[in-house]
C-alpha cells in the first residue's frame, strides 16, 4: 500500500472498492490490528491499536475474509468466547451474546455445531464475533462473498443498520452492495488510493428502470415528468427525471401505463464508469 | 493472566469436543495398562525368588518407574500430535485473525495455547499414573520415589509441549508442525548417543540431552540442574515461538 489517507467517522460506511489484488483486503488487515503496517500508523479514537492493543481489543470488530470460526463449537459457546475475549464484562456477556445472536438472525442455529451451519449462517456467525462487544469500528471484508440473493439482501440491511450506530469499513467489488450500503467509496487499484468520493450518485435525478415491456424512448418521454430516457439493455433504461420530481410519483406512473415495472434504483453509472476506468488503468509511476 | 487462562480454557473445550484427543488418550492409556498389566505379571512371578534376598528390589522399582520410563518414551512420541495444531491448526482453517485482532498479545496467545495442551499432557500422566498407584491398597509403595519420577514426567511433558507450540508456530500445516517437533524431540532425546557408545557420560554433549536429565528423576533424586534444563527449554522455546507470532502478525501470510 502507499499513500493511503483515510478517515471513517461513526455512524458512516465506507465501501472500499476495487479489483482482485487492488490491496482492500491488507488495507482492512492493517486496519483490524492483524498485519503492522511497514510504515504510517492507524489510528481508532486518537490511540494507535499497534502501540495500545486494548483499543484494537474493544474498539475494533473485524470479519476477515474467510470467517475465523471454530467450527466444532455452536454459535453460542463460540460468541461467548468471543465476547471474552474482547473483555467484556463477565455480566455483561450473556446480554451481549443474545443482541448479537438476535442482530444476525442466529437465533434458530445457536446450538447447533457451526460445522453443521449452511454457507450463509457461517458468514453470518463471522459479522456476530465481529459485533458482538459493540465496538466503534467494524472492519468487513467481503462480507457478501458466497451469499444467496436473498442473503446478501438481508446483509446489506445490516450493514445499513450497524452504519447507523457504528463507523463500518466494507470491502467488496460489487457496486450494487456499494450503492446499497455505503455513505462515501474508496477506489483502490495497484495498493493506491484512486478516488475517494461519495457513493450516492451525484446526480439524484438518473435512476436505472427495470421494466417488462419492451419500450422506446419515445414511451418514456410521453410521462410529464421524464426529461431524457436511455436504453441500456432490452429492458433496462435510464430515465432523467424534471427537477422536483418525486421518485415515488414517477414509480406510479410507470405502474399506472403499464409497463410492467420490476427495478427502480439510483443510476450508479457515475461509479461504475470511473470504477472501470480505474480498473483498466495501469500503476502509477513514482518518481524515485 | 486472566486471558491467558481464557485461551487455554478454549482450548480444553475444544480438545473435549473433538474426537481426536479422546481417542489419543484412550490409546495411550490402554497401551500402558497393557505393559502395566504384563510388568504385574512378571513381578508377580519374581516375587516368591525375591522374598529371602535382603534390600530386595519391590514393586516401585520392578512395575511403576519402568512403566513411567516407557511413558516418556510414548510422551515424546504422542505430545507433538497434541501440539501440532495449537497454531498451525489456526493458521490453517485461517482462524488465527480472530486471536491476532483481539489485541491480547502474542505473548498471551502463545502461553495460553501453551497451558491448554500441557494440561491435557497432564492429565494424560495422572491417568497413567493411577495404574502404579492403584497397587497402593495391596503392597507398600515407595509413594517419594514415584512422585519424584512423576515430577520428572510432568517436567519432560512441560518441555514436549513448548518444543511442540514452536513447531506449530513455525510451520503453516499441523502435520509439518508434528514432524518437526517429533525431529527436534528425537534430536534431544540420543544427540549424546555417540559419546555414550564412546563411554562418555559427563561431557557438554551429555547435558543437553533429555534421559541425562529425566534419569535423575526415575532413581528418586531432584537435581536442581536438571529441574532448570527442562524450565529452560520450556522458556526458550515459548519466547522463540511468542517471536514467531509477532512475525506473523508483521507478515501478508
Amino acid at each position: 500500500m502507499r499513500a493511503l489517507d483515510l478517515t471513517v467517522e461513526r455512524g458512516e460506511v465506507l465501501g472500499l472498492l476495487g479489483v482482485n489484488g487492488a490491496g482492500k483486503s491488507t488495507t482492512l488487515r492493517m486496519v483490524a490490528g492483524v498485519l503492522a503496517p511497514s510504515q504510517g500508523r492507524v489510528v481508532i479514537d486518537g490511540g494507535d491499536p499497534y502501540e495500545r492493543p486494548a483499543i484494537a481489543r474493544r474498539r475494533i470488530g473485524y470479519l476477515p475474509e474467510v470467517p475465523p470460526l471454530h467450527a466444532e463449537l455452536t454459535p453460542l459457546e463460540f460468541l461467548g468466547f468471543c465476547a471474552r475475549l474482547r473483555g467484556l464484562p463477565r455480566a455483561s456477556i450473556t446480554a451481549a451474546v443474545e443482541r448479537a445472536l438476535e442482530r444476525c438472525g442466529l437465533g434458530e442455529v445457536r446450538r447447533r455445531p457451526i460445522a453443521a451451519l449452511s454457507k450463509g449462517f457461517r458468514q453470518r456467525v463471522g459479522i456476530a464475533q465481529a459485533i458482538v462487544h459493540e465496538p466503534a469500528l467494524i472492519v468487513l471484508d467481503e462480507p457478501a462473498s458466497g451469499l444467496d440473493p436473498v442473503q446478501a439482501l438481508n446483509l446489506r440491511e445490516l450493514v445499513r443498520s450497524l452504519g447507523a450506530t457504528h463507523a463500518v469499513v466494507l470491502s467488496t467489488h460489487l457496486l450494487p452492495d456499494v450503492a446499497a450500503c455505503c455513505d462515501r467509496v474508496a477506489i483502490l487499484h495497484h495498493g493506491e488510493l484512486r478516488h475517494l468520493g461519495s457513493a450516492r450518485p451525484a446526480d439524484a435525478s438518473a435512476w436505472c428502470v427495470g421494466v417488462v415491456q419492451p419500450l422506446a424512448a419515445s414511451d418514456w418521454l410521453a410521462l410529464p415528468m421524464v426529461e431524457a430516457a436511455e436504453a441500456l439493455e432490452s429492458h433496462r433504461w435510464r430515465v432523467r427525471l424534471r427537477d422536483g420530481t418525486p421518485v415515488d410519483a414517477f414509480a406510479r406512473a410507470v405502474v399506472e401505463r403499464g409497463f410492467g415495472l420490476v427495478a427502480l434504483g439510483p443510476d450508479a453509472a457515475p461509479l461504475e464508469s470511473a470504477f472501470l476506468a480505474i480498473a483498466a488503468s495501469g500503476p502509477a509511476v513514482h518518481a524515485a | 493472566m486472566k486471558t491467558v487462562l481464557l485461551v487455554a480454557r478454549h482450548e480444553w473445550r475444544r480438545l473435549a469436543v473433538q474426537p481426536f484427543a479422546w481417542t489419543l488418550a484412550a490409546l495411550v492409556v490402554a497401551l500402558v495398562a497393557w505393559q502395566f498389566l504384563l510388568s504385574l505379571q512378571g513381578y508377580l512371578e519374581l516375587a516368591p525368588k525375591l522374598g529371602g534376598i535382603a534390600d530386595a528390589p519391590g514393586v516401585t522399582d520392578l512395575v511403576a518407574i519402568p512403566l513411567l520410563r516407557s511413558v516418556s518414551s510414548l510422551l515424546m512420541l504422542v505430545l507433538p500430535l497434541v501440539t501440532m495444531r495449537a497454531i498451525a491448526g489456526e493458521r490453517r482453517a485461517a482462524t488465527l485473525p480472530l486471536l491476532l485482532a483481539s489485541g491480547i498479545g502474542s505473548a498471551r496467545i502463545v502461553l495460553g495455547k501453551y497451558i491448554g495442551a500441557l494440561g491435557y499432557a497432564w492429565l494424560l500422566i495422572a491417568l497413567v499414573a493411577l495404574m502404579p498407584l492403584s497397587l497402593a491398597h495391596a503392597t507398600p509403595l515407595d509413594v517419594g520415589k514415584l512422585a519424584v519420577a512423576l515430577l520428572g514426567l510432568a517436567l519432560l511433558a512441560a518441555a514436549l509441549v513448548a518444543i511442540g507450540v514452536l513447531c506449530s508456530a513455525w510451520a503453516s500445516q499441523p502435520a509439518l508442525a508434528a514432524a518437526a517437533a517429533l525431529a527436534l524431540t528425537g534430536l534431544l532425546a540420543v544427540v549424546d548417543a555417540g559419546a555414550r557408545l564412546q563411554g562418555i557420560t559427563h561431557s557438554g554433549i551429555n547435558h543437553l540431552a533429555l534421559p541425562t536429565h529425566l534419569e535423575p528423576f526415575l532413581r528418586g533424586i531432584v537435581a536442581s540442574v536438571d529441574v532448570v534444563y527442562f524450565v529452560l527449554i520450556a522458556a526458550v522455546a515459548l519466547v522463540v515461538a511468542v517471536r514467531r507470532v509477532d512475525a506473523l502478525r508483521g507478515s501478508a501470510d
